[in-house]
Parts: C-alpha cells; structure tokens; sequence
C-alpha cells in the first residue's frame, strides 16, 4: 500500500496561557522563546494510523509538510515512527495561505509524488483548528473523503473506516484511493523504536518549492484568498466562585441543588 | 599406614581410592564444562582489564571474607557465621590435598603420617572443626528454627549442612580410631586423643578398631568425593563461582551498561537468554540464595512481585532448561508451545517495571552479581524491539523525545531559561566560553518546589564567589530516564548532543544539584566521548565550606535527618561531604535513619518510576521511607537530590504532616544558615 500522510508542525500547545502571545496588528502568534514546535497531535495520529496499516499490508508511507525549513522535524519524527521518506515544501509563496492554498499546494506535491492508494491528514491542525484542508484537498485530487477517523483497515483495494460520531461511532467503506482524516480516539501514537530514531535523526529531508512542484502564482495570489483573517484577540476568562454554605453538608446540598435549579 | 595402602577382598586400596577419585573427578569435571559452555553461549564482555588490580581485589573480598563480613548488621550476623565456614574449611580442603591426596592416593604416608606437622596440623583442624560446628549449628537455628525472611528452608541447604557436619565428626573420628587401633599415646590433637583413649579403654579388640578406623576413612573419602560431585550440580556451585565472579565485578562504575552499536541488528536488548554477556551467565551461577538481595529491595519490600534473588534463580533454572538445546545448535527451542519467552514468562513485565535501579540488591550480594543491568537489558527489548512499555513510561519517553526533558507540559511552565531572570547569572550564548558550568538538570528548572532548590544553589554559588555559567535553553535532559527506562538510542542522541554543547562553550567542570545527571554525565557519558569533571554540589560546598568561603552563621534549631540519594549514595560513594556540609549548620542536629549511607531505602525515584505507576494494591516505596525517616523523630528531612525532594513532598502531603515535618533541599538549610549580608 501507498500511504501519504500529511503533517503540520505547531507551536508546542502544551505551552500556559500566559506565555502564548499575539500581535494583534499583524494578527499572527508570536511564538514564546527556546520552545521547540512540535507535530500537530492529529497529524501524528495520522502517521500512527498509517504506520498500523504498514506493519499489517506492508508498503511505502511518505510524508509531506508544508511549513518553515524547521518543518523537517516533523518529517523526520514520522521517519522515526515508521514512514520511510518525506519532503517540506518551502517557499515564500506558501506563507500566509489559507486552507485552500494549503490544500492546494498539498494537492500538487501528492502530484508529483505520484502513486498512491490512501492520503491521510490529521482532522484539523492543533494551531488554527478549520479541520478543512483535508476536505478541500480531497476535492481538490478528486477522491472520496472520510473524515474523524479512529480505525482504518484494508482489504482487497477496499478501506473499512470506523468514524466518530456524536454518540458512538459508523463504519463506512471507501474505496482505494480515498482521503481519510484521523481523530486522536485513534489511540496513543506509536514510541519511536529501534534503529528508527538513529535512521531518523541522520536523514536529509529535501525541500520542495513552488517550481519543483508546478504551483502557480496564480493560484497562490493572496489578494484571491477565499478566506481573510480579520482579527486576532486572546480571549479574556473570568471565572466566579461562589461557595455555598448550609448548617450541615445536608443543608449546603439543599442549598446548592436549589442555586442549581434557579440557573438552570 | 594409610588404609589405602590396604588390600580389601584381594582389590587394592590403591585401586579403588583412585577409581572412586577419577568417577568423581569426571562427574566434577564434566558437569563444570557444561556449565562453562553454557556460559559461553553469552556474548562477550572485556572483565580482563587492570588484572592485577581485578586480583588483588578478589583476594581482599575472598580471603579475609569481607564479601560477607560487609553485609553483618547488628539483626543479621550470619555473615560472620559464613567466615568461620569458610576459614574452617578451608584448613579441611588443605588437609584433604595433604593428608588424603598426597598421603593416601600418592602413598606418601610415610613421610606425612606420624611427623609433628601432621600432630600440629590436625590440632589446628580440631578448633577449626568446633568453630565450623559452631557455625553450621548456627545456620540450621537460624535457617530452620528462627526462619528470617530472606532465608528459604530447602532441602538444598540442608543437606550442605549436614555433610559438612559429617564431615566434622568423621575427622574426628578417623583421628580417634587411627591412634586407638595402632596404640598411639599421642594428646594432640586433642578431640581425636580423647577418642583415642576412651576407645583404648573401652575392651574393643585391636581388630575391630582397626577395621572401623578403616570403615570411618573410607566414609569420610567418600563423602569428600561425593561433594566434589554434588557442588556443581547445587547452588553450592557459588564456592567455585563466587571468587571468579568477583574478580570479574566492575572496577568503577557499578553498573555497567553497554551502549547498543549502531548496526541493524534484528532485535535490541535481551529476548534471550545468550543475549546475557558471559558474565551475566557466570552471575546466575554465583547465586548462593542468601537472599539478601530479596531482603533489601525496595520493590519487594512494599509488596511488588519483583524479587532480584527470583530473577537470578528463574533465569539461571532457564539457562540450565534452554542450554542442552542452544549448545546442539538448535537457534530456538524445538516446539513452540514449550518454548518459554524469557520476557513474560521466566521474568514478568510487572517485575521488569518495578526495579528503580536502587542498587541495593548489589551494594548487599555477597558475590558480586550485577542484577541492575539484567534489568535494564530486559528493558530494552521491550522498548527498543517490542514497543512495549507501562503507558506512563510511554508519555515520559515522547516527551523526552519531542521537548528533550520528561516533565510534559511542566516544560514551559518555567523555561529553561526562565528561573535565571532576576539572578546575575551567566547564561552561555553562542560563542561563549566558560569553565565551570552550572548543569540544572530538568526537574531543577522545571518541576515548582525543585526549582526553589535551583535558585537558593545559584545564591549559594554567588555568595561564596564562584565563577559559573548555565545553558538556559540549550540544556536538555542528561538522558538518564531515557537509559534507565531501557530507550537506548534517545539516550544516546542527548548525551552526544549535551557533550556537543559542553565542548562547544569549552567546558571543563560541571557541578549539578541533581545525582541522576552527576552519575551519568560522569561516569555513563565518558563513552561517548565526554570526559569532564563531575561535581555534586554537596562535594562542592563541603569544600566551601572547609576552605571558609562559605560562612554559616545563622543558627538553625532543628533535628535533621538526611536521606541519602541512591545514585549519589550507592552508586557513587558520596557519603561524607552531605553530612559534613550539615553538621557546619549550628544548631543543626543530624541523626540517621536506621537504612541510611550504603543501606539507605530508595525514595522510589530512580530507574524512570518517577513517571511509572508502581503496581497498584501495593504500598507506595515513597511511603515506606516516610516512615523511616518519623523514626528519627526529626523535624526536618534533608536530601540532595530532585527525584528524593518531590518523592518526600508527596509522601508528607498524602500523609497530611506538613506542619510537623518538613523535607528541604540541602542547599536550601546552607542558604538559609548564611548570614545575611
């Protein structure tokens, strides 16, 4: 089987509240200092997902990112949890894009690659959070698409999806080739093993730009966006809290059950 | 004359003491080189370095039996009993060569028997008896009757018992019936003369003492034989193995853990067991199940179904099991569904994740069996080769892999660099040089109440004046969680890259406040390429301390008790300087645990189970230390390392104790004891 997963790096989101930092005007995020980013934790899922396909069909997995020359990261993490190659795209003209250049810029490098049976995203970034590109980039390579995926199985040129929903789950049939997003319900991704890490760490994740992959300038005009961020603010939270108070625990009960029912 | 020189049935003595001998010889000798081929089967392992020093070593452990004189505490003396075993018997195996071998076999008898050397030699061997008497009545008492923990009642070590007792009144015996068959008027040595005399004195006739003294030398013969035969085939194999073991033991660093080679190997660690280097396999012999091991680990002691003394025995009951087979060439075990797994059946994963890599299980083995690494080996299969690991493992090692320290999210609680803004201190930028750097260590930068420790060290370090530089950002974790854990290659790309940076800024001293990265950026990180001094900070302000650049003046009225780190304990013999730099606070008043120094309980820290859940159901090892330290009726623990700060804080808070017992960070009593300028 062809696997190609698409990763994001993001700013690490574990980071507190108070470090995360914006610039209003030029509305973007200002990334606090000495933080390494990190793979987008359903992209990695994603990899996950590919890697179990890998281990029970065998196959190739390659990776794509579209991202800063530090993107390589990501890259190679995947490499270490089992994909065989990867490639950034890199290039002044992919700054800045929204979900349907990204999805573009990632439709043309899937292009190139060529030969595939499965394309696997995560189901939104862990930055931004649209959860579109995967969508728009099935489209857009003209394959069908499930997303919020927490299994994938294959057999015979055929993928049995299980995808969440609101109280449960539904098991869909895709065939080959498809687009499928991955949700973390998915499960833990794999530990780094092995040789891999070693294997990982020394490879050289080459870069793709706009002319090695035939992306046009038209398509990537920013002044023909689709969508425009109009503002950038970080939410203000007050939080209140009242205790309530009773003669006995069964009193304070009494008094918050009523407190309740007044809310309500 | 020697009752080998007899003729018995027309056979001649001669005959039959030396076709007995070459049966048991063979037996002996036969059995040895399986066991040697079996050993064989491990992979190697260079234990022939500095081979004076490796002697001289082995002679002071063996000889005068410090290897058991050590383990004597005031609950358990048996070590004294085993050297009274040992020098008394080995007076016997000596006398055996002379008065068996060369007097008997050889028929030298006549140049042997009856000469002052022998009268001396056998008098010597009377008090050597009674003492070796003494001895084996004190183990039965104790193995049988008193039953400590550590001490199984088999069958096996009955049955030593009993033959060497034997072997005891049969010496006395043959002495006893020699003189009073050839009316000897000798009175030394004195237990055979008695003999001797209430025999003469009992109306025998000449005929029948002659022939019992015969019966009784034969006996004995053949109970001295017997054992040759029966010691490589029991767990008394450890008096053959044991002195080899010991010269083989590590000369400095004690657990020794070999980096894994980079080439595609088809699987990492130990799934095997010729995965073991021979000197893991010769360990497994050298195993006389005094328990001693079982009787000090922390695991054990708070209910985990980790024993070190069951790992030895079910791994060497698995070598003698698998060997026949491995040595005929056959690469796995015949059938399947016999084959045992080594992981998960001979040694569970429950008992592979409990280990802390304390260290007591050595410090206390009277043999010097290596049971950290086994441990460690077995991780790394799991990890490196199987992807299997406790889930808490696996969320510390990722985040070890993507932030570059263990402590999750807690990574930007406080950045790296974070804890130095405030402070006049260095932090080394590119291009920077400097000499002496301040290594914090992950929990120290990142981990609240740790970080508390980290300020009051750089205080401390300014205020007597030295001259020091950190990393800030460019520190990443010293690798220690990820090698204990068994995730050999992460460690090994931390440590090539934190050597990378030392020499980068031309490092050449590194004092750290935390045992965990002392330990292995000294003595682990030299085989990647990484020689520096090493400096635990409790060494260095002992020595400010000494030399009067650290004044303590303010007094501090509490009753203190030091809890000593494993890994700065054990594993690197600090000791003094801790206590030294303690008992410099006035006021202060220090008194020990009962388990402290080279016995002290583990918090519970070490070996990557600061993230492990221990085995549910059981007691927390952290709690069991709490209890230690209330013992001493102290106010105030004292420790120096992260790892034993958290552990303790957690400890006294599920406890609910706060308010009558604290636990503070050494560095945090000096801060405190110096006068405020």
């Amino acid at each position: 089987m062809n696997i190609i997963v698409c990763v994001k790096q993001v700013l690490d989101p574990e980071i507190p509240p108070a470090k995360f930092k914006i610039d209003p005007a030029a509305k973007k995020v200002i990334p606090p200092p000495g933080v390494p980013p990190v793979i987008s934790v359903f992209d990695e899922r994603a990899v996950e997902a590919a890697c179990r396909l890998k281990d029970k069909q065998g196959g190739k997995i390659t990776v794509i990112s579209l991202g800063p020359a530090q993107a390589s990261e990501v890259v190679k993490h995947a490499i270490s949890m089992g994909a065989d190659e990867g490639f950034i795209l890199q290039d002044e003209a992919f700054e800045d894009l929204d979900s349907f250049g990204i999805a573009y810029v990632l439709g043309r490098a899937i292009q190139k690659i060529g030969q595939y049976d499965l394309v696997l995203c995560g189901r939104q970034s862990a930055d931004w959070g649209n959860g579109q590109v995967g969508s728009i980039l099935a489209e857009i390579l003209g394959i069908p698409v499930v997303t919020l995926a927490c299994d994938i199985e294959a057999a015979d040129k055929k993928l049995k999806v299980k995808r969440i929903v609101k109280d449960g789950y539904e098991v869909l049939e895709a065939p080959m080739p498809s687009l499928v997003t991955v949700s973390t319900e998915l499960g833990l991704p794999r530990l780094p093993a092995g040789m891999r890490i070693m294997i990982a760490a020394r490879t050289q994740v080459p870069v793709w730009k706009a002319a090695d992959i035939g992306a046009q300038a038209a398509e990537l005009d920013k002044a023909k966006a689709h969508t425009e961020v109009t503002g950038l603010s970080v939410p203000s939270r007050k939080t209140e809290c009242e205790m309530i108070s009773g003669d006995s625990p069964g009193q304070a009960a009494e008094n918050l059950a009523a407190k309740l029912a007044k809310l309500m | 004359m020697s009752p080998v020189s007899v003729t018995y049935w027309g056979i001649p003595g001669y005959a039959i003491f030396w076709v007995l001998f070459a049966i048991a010889a063979v037996l002996f000798a036969q059995r040895l080189y399986f066991l040697f081929r079996l050993m064989r089967l491990g992979k190697a392992e260079n234990r022939f370095d500095r081979i004076g020093q490796r002697i001289k070593a082995m002679l002071v452990e063996v000889i005068p039996q410090w290897c058991n004189l050590k383990t004597v505490t005031r609950k358990d003396i048996a070590g004294i009993g085993h050297a009274l075993l040992f020098w008394g018997f080995s007076l016997f195996l000596i006398s055996y060569i002379i008065f068996i071998g060369l007097a008997g076999g050889f028929g030298a008898s006549s140049a042997i028997e009856g000469t002052n050397f022998e009268v001396v030699y056998f008098s010597i061997l009377d008090v050597a008896g009674v003492l070796v008497t003494i001895a084996l009545i004190m183990a039965a008492v104790r193995r049988y009757i008193i039953r400590p923990e550590r001490l199984e009642a088999s069958a096996e070590a009955g049955v030593i018992l009993i033959l060497v007792f034997f072997l005891m009144a049969l010496n006395v015996a043959v002495v006893g019936f020699g003189y009073a068959a050839h009316d000897s008027n000798a009175s030394w040595p004195p237990m055979g003369a008695a003999l001797a005399g209430y025999l003469s004195g009992s109306g025998l006739a000449q005929g029948t003492l002659e022939a019992v003294y015969q019966a009784m030398w034969w006996l004995h013969y053949l109970v001295i034989i017997g054992f040759m035969v029966y010691i490589p085939r029991s767990k008394h194999l450890h008096i053959l193995v044991a002195p080899l073991n010991i010269l083989f033991r590590p000369l400095g660093h004690k657990v020794v853990l070999k980096p894994i080679p980079l080439e595609e190997a088809e699987y990492f660690g130990a799934a095997k067991i010729q995965d073991f280097t021979w000197k893991d396999l010769l360990d497994l012999y050298s195993c006389a199940v005094c328990g001693r091991c079982h009787a000090s680990c922390p695991a054990q002691l708070s209910g985990k179904s980790l024993s070190p003394r069951e790992v030895v025995l079910n791994l060497k009951k698995h070598l003698l099991e698998t060997g026949p087979e491995l040595l005929a060439g056959k690469a796995e075990a015949s059938s399947e569904s016999k084959a045992k797994a080594m992981i998960g059946d001979v040694v569970t994963e429950e008992e592979i994740w409990a280990c802390t890599t304390c260290g007591a299980c050595q410090e206390v083995c009277p043999v010097g069996i290596e049971h950290v690494r086994k441990i460690i080996e077995l991780r790394r299969n799991l990890v490196l080769s199987q992807n299997k690991m406790p889930e808490s493992a696996q969320l510390m090692l990722r985040n070890l892999q993507s932030r570059g320290n263990p402590w999750a999210g807690v990574q930007s609680l406080r950045l790296r660099g974070d804890w130095t803004s405030g402070l006049d201190i260095k932090v080394l930028a590119e291009g920077d040089k400097a000499r002496t750097l301040f290594w914090v260590g992950c929990t120290g930068a990142l981990v609240e109440r740790n970080v508390e420790a980290t300020l009051a060290m750089a205080r401390v370090l300014k205020a007597a004046g030295v001259n020091f530089a950190v990393l800030g950002d460019a520190e990443t974790c010293c690798g220690d969680p990820a090698r204990r854990a068994g995730y050999e290659f992460q460690f090994q790309m931390m440590a090539e890259q934190n050597i990378a940076t030392f020499k980068k800024h031309g490092i050449k001293e590194i004092v750290t406040t935390c045992p965990h990265c002392y330990n292995t950026i000294k003595n682990e990180y030299p085989s990647y390429g990484g020689d520096f001094k090493v400096v635990h900070y409790t060494q260095l302000i002992a020595d400010l301390i000494r030399r009067g650049k650290l004044k303590l003046t303010k007094e501090l009225n509490s009753i203190l008790t030091y809890h000593d780190p494993c890994y700065l304990g054990r594993y690197n013999g600090v000791y003094q300087e801790p206590r030294r730099a303690l008992q410099a606070i006035p006021g202060a008043n220090l008194k020990e645990m009962d388990r402290s120094k080279n016995n002290s309980f583990c918090c519970g820290g070490g070996g990557g189970l600061m993230w492990i859940e221990e085995q549910p159901g059981t007691t927390k090892i952290n709690q069991m230390r709490l209890e230690d330290a209330l013992k001493t009726g102290a106010d105030t623990v004292v420790t120096a390392c992260p790892y034993c700060l958290q552990m303790f804080e957690e400890s006294i808070e599920h406890k609910d104790i706060k308010d009558s017992l604290k636990v503070k960070d050494l560095v945090e009593l000096v801060e405190a004891a110096m006068k405020r300028s």
